[in-house]
């Protein structure tokens, strides 16, 4: 028996699996779907991280005001995706540079100490290089 | 004044993690499909499923220890999944329509049907699809895929002395198999 399992392979070959071929439709699907679930990795424009942190200098606000506020300063990075500054919100919040709480259902930010000392250093001109910030927050798979 | 540090954290290793599976499809593509078909033995869910296996070699690519060969570990992904796949409610429905409306040529038994057709009764290949599943495994692998009864073992997760064992049941029915019908 030993003797015709040796040849298992090669006769597989030309039998069962005769023009059966991982093609190469089916390799670009798979890397396509690897880009999509990298897209989820955003990256923002300083100006953008800049333009909310200054709207939440003085004051806390809840995320619809931010959201006027940057229309306000022709900052459209949001528009017609407002969900997206959420999504920013919570990865400035994750990263120190604002906080949050809870006021009659409403969540209100304000930027924090490391967010301030972001802001001024971007104002002196001194940090002036791209800054990426993406998000750590993982859509739920089907 | 101090400067902030740097806002990143981009995982910078998602181009080369794109690379990788690329590599790794290229050298194991076809071998893992026939695997997979060994296991489902139907050529549009093999290929579905291999898609899917190098999805999630993407996504496990970090749990990756270098302790076994990416041979073993992709198989071990591939086996999972197939095993799972044939567990899952959606096979099991295909198989039960099958059995309810038996006049209409199935999937699954496609191939046992080519036999038949083919007049190929006799090639040790359809003996080796038709065993049942645990003793097709590991002489596919072994067989096969070529690996050797420790590599099988961290595969499947299955005692080095139970494969010899199920190894040597499986040759005693492929012996039968082909016995009955010279």
């Amino acid at each position: 028996m030993n003797e015709p399992m040796k040849n298992l392979r090669s006769e597989m070959k030309k039998t069962v699996f005769k023009g059966v071929s991982f093609s190469d439709e089916r390799k670009s699907a798979v890397l396509e779907t690897i880009r999509k679930k990298q897209s989820h990795t955003t990256i923002w424009k300083e100006d953008t991280i800049l333009a909310v942190l200054e709207s939440i200098r003085y004051q806390s606000k809840h995320g619809y005001d931010i959201s006027t506020d940057l229309y306000r300063k022709r900052e459209i990075s949001f528009h017609k995706r407002e969900g997206e500054l959420y999504t920013l919100l919570h990865t400035l919040e994750a990263q120190d540079l604002i906080r949050s709480n809870w006021i009659d259902e409403k969540k209100y930010y304000l930027i924090h100490k490391k967010g301030l000392k972001y802001l001024a250093s971007c104002e002196q001109g001194e940090y002036r290089k791209s800054v990426e910030l993406s998000h750590t927050v993982e859509e739920a798979r089907w | 004044m101090n400067r902030p540090e740097p806002l990143t954290i981009t995982e910078e290793s998602t181009v080369s993690k794109e690379e990788i599976i690329s590599e790794i499809m290229q050298d194991y593509g076809d071998d893992t499909l026939h695997l997979v078909f060994t296991y489902v033995k139907n050529l549009a869910t093999a290929e579905d499923l291999t898609q899917e296996i190098f999805i999630k070699c993407y996504e496990k690519l970090e749990q990756f220890n270098h302790q076994s060969s990416i041979k073993t570990w992709l198989y071990r992904i591939a086996s999972n999944h197939c095993k799972d796949y044939l567990r899952s409610w959606q096979y099991r429905k295909i198989v039960l329509n099958e059995k309810i409306g038996n006049e209409t040529p199935s999937n699954s038994k496609q191939v046992e049907e080519e036999v038949i057709a083919n007049k190929q009764e006799k090639s040790l290949s359809y003996a080796v699809m038709s065993l049942p599943v645990k003793y097709r495994e590991v002489v596919v692998l072994h067989y096969y895929e070529e690996m050797t009864l420790t590599e099988i073992s961290s595969v499947t997760k299955v005692n080095v002395n139970t494969l010899k064992t199920r190894l040597k049941r499986a040759k005693e029915l492929l012996k039968n198999k082909m016995k009955k019908e010279v």
